[in-house]
């Protein structure tokens, strides 16, 4: 089939403003599916039940923003590293530029910075850890992704939400969604006056456990003995099921959103088909001629349903690439209530894309192909 | 052997409810090396027995024996591999394919061939040189005139060697001096390179060129000579 691509592409060159905007109209909505599909991909990879969770998430019961959760440290703390299971806590006090739904949510964690450094798999990119423990008055780690959004540099100060950090290293971690937070002190979040003695108040307790398969029992008694010992309950799940039940709302759009891929494809399909029986009608004479000179019609379909793969397959190349572009220029995540979901473009996505791509290119070059390769002859060169 | 051997043909097309019947009966045999003119008045079934003889059209009843192959027998794909290798078709109006050059045109059936891309170009180049078109390669169809076209035309029809090339009224949209050219080459295929040619024309002076004339009348031949002082076909009356 090699030998005819010349001429394959020579036609679609004969008519470049046609197959410019066929290529440009599938371009657009491939990548408005890959848009769709790497928001999914975020999705599930934040809640995908069928990964093992040996994280559990401690907040007030009743409670779903992070800004009205407040659970007493250190009391909570100490009490729920005594419960059997549990390998280490880690306090966090949660801020957030914007509780509600946002594609340029900031989130800050408060954290001890000990036990960050023990509880987490950071891969320090740029900038120094020494430099961020001993940093007490607002020094800072910041995910990758947030750092590339907004620009941020190591050695700066950043400002936002009224909190302003000095940025002392840029990380990157296994876990996408980290990438978009900033780790700073935890005591720099909860200002304690000097001489306060009371129980100060953080957002939530991330609980590491031994035995992921104990994580639900022991969730369980990680709330039995708060409400024992304490007045103000908690709820506490598996990081994963938290992070569903903070997006849940999200869920149902993105859900939805899958709607919006799925007809973006048939428009593709439409699109190129269109295109496709344009140029067959265009050529009939032509095809007449080519089964005249011995052309068979098996092999004027297929230079027909070449030429409508090639639409669609470059199409597709330039809407998966331009998503994959985007995201790695400027990465986008989106944020509810301190939970954040990252677009993920994948090879598999692309590679998912350039298959539907390919297969909605031969669906669509079927028809015409056929009749194409069907039409008969002198009537054609009638 | 003879080249063409037609035994009462008849053609039949649908045209609504109706049965038309555009060949009749019809015998012809053409043998090799001989270039044979059909002539006749419009709709007299011209066209559509060279069609038929091309391969690109089926008889509704009758025998059709090309270059010892009975057409009537072969699948639609048989009878295309069949054209690719045996037949030469020229159109009254070229049909060069607008977005190919003139190499690229006559190069097209070679395609279908077992040949390396050196092989395609050596074979390109004697076509073109046959119609004395070396200089115009890389020129596209609407860079042609008319007479120029219709040889880039003859080139694809000679170029994969067929033992019989067709014509449709090849000079029917061509100025009178242009026409001559054109069948002067037509002439020097079948006289030099030994290729029978099988013409439809309206005109008897481009009739004049061939060694024998084949008349037809409401898909019947006939016996009235076109032109004086050629070879009549063989008759076949009811």
């Amino acid at each position: 089939m090699f030998r005819f691509l010349p001429y394959i592409l020579k036609n679609l060159h004969g008519h470049r403003v046609r197959t410019l905007m066929t290529i440009g109209g599938t371009a657009v909505l491939m990548l408005l599916f890959s848009f769709v599909s790497s928001i999914q991909e975020g999705l599930r990879k934040l809640t995908d039940p069928s990964e093992r969770d040996d994280r559990l998430i401690v907040f007030q019961a009743y409670r779903f923003c992070p800004s009205v959760s407040l659970l007493p440290y250190p009391s909570y703390d100490d009490a729920i590293q005594k419960v059997e299971g549990v390998r280490d806590v880690l306090p966090i006090k949660v801020v957030v530029n914007n509780c509600r739904a946002s594609l340029d949510t900031v989130v800050f964690h408060g954290v001890p910075p000990d036990r960050l450094a023990r509880v987490r798999k950071l891969q320090l990119l740029q900038g120094r850890l020494d430099a961020f423990v001993q940093r007490k008055d607002g020094g800072a780690l910041v995910g990758r992704k947030l750092a590339e959004r907004r620009g941020i540099q190591v050695g700066k100060p950043f400002s936002i939400a009224g909190i302003t950090v000095q940025v002392e290293g840029i990380f990157a971690s296994d876990q996408p969604a980290e990438e978009s937070l900033v780790y700073t002190h935890l005591n720099f979040l909860l200002n304690p006056q000097p001489g306060h003695h009371q129980d100060l108040h953080v957002t939530m307790y991330e609980v590491h456990v031994s035995d992921p398969a104990r994580a639900d029992a022991i969730a369980k008694v990680v709330d039995q003995r708060i409400r024992d010992k304490f007045t103000v309950h908690t709820e506490t799940r598996p990081q994963k099921a938290y992070f569903r039940q903070a997006i849940s709302d999200l869920v149902e759009i993105i859900g939805f959103t899958r709607w919006l891929g799925i007809v973006c494809v048939g428009v593709v399909g439409v699109l190129v088909a269109n295109s496709v029986i344009m140029a067959a009608q265009d050529r009939v004479k032509e095809h007449a001629v080519l089964q005249t000179i011995g052309y068979s019609g098996a092999r004027i379909f297929g230079l027909m349903l070449s030429e409508s793969l090639l639409v669609s397959v470059l199409g597709g190349v330039l809407g998966i690439g331009g998503c994959l572009l985007w995201l790695w220029w400027k990465p986008m995540t989106l944020g509810n209530e301190g939970v954040s979901i990252d677009f993920l473009a994948s090879p598999a996505l692309a590679a998912w894309g350039l298959g539907l791509s390919t297969l909605v290119g031969v669906a669509a070059g079927l028809v015409p192909g056929w009749q194409a390769a069907r039409a008969d002859i002198v009537s054609s060169l009638r | 052997m003879a080249l063409v051997e037609i035994e009462n043909l008849s053609k039949l097309y649908k045209k609504g409810s109706q049965d038309v019947r555009v060949l009749e009966d019809l015998d012809l045999v053409v043998e090799p090396g001989e270039f044979v003119a059909l002539m006749g008045p419009s709709g007299s079934g011209k066209t559509t027995l060279l069609n038929l003889i091309a391969g690109i059209d089926r008889p509704t009843t009758g025998g059709l024996v090309v270059g010892g192959q009975d057409l009537s027998r072969l699948s639609r794909s048989q009878l295309a591999a069949w054209r690719a290798g045996h037949v030469g078709y020229i159109f009254q109006l070229y049909h060069l394919i607008p977005v190919l050059t003139a190499y690229e045109n006559v190069e097209m059936p070679l395609l279908l061939l077992p040949l390396s891309r050196s092989e395609r170009r050596k074979r390109v180049q004697i076509a073109l040189e046959a119609v004395n078109l070396v200089d115009r390669f890389d020129h596209y169809p609407r860079q042609l005139s008319g007479g120029q076209e219709q040889r880039v035309a003859i080139a694809r029809a000679i170029v994969g060697d067929p033992v019989l090339i067709v014509a449709d009224e090849p000079t029917g949209d061509l100025d009178a001096a242009t026409a001559e050219q054109t069948l002067i080459l037509l002439k020097r295929l079948n006289e030099e390179m030994g290729k029978t040619l099988v013409m439809v024309t309206h005109d008897p002076r481009a009739a004049a060129v061939a060694k024998r004339i084949v008349h037809l009348e409401k898909g019947r031949l006939v016996s009235a000579p076109s032109t004086p002082g050629l070879p009549l076909t063989r008759v076949v009356a009811e």
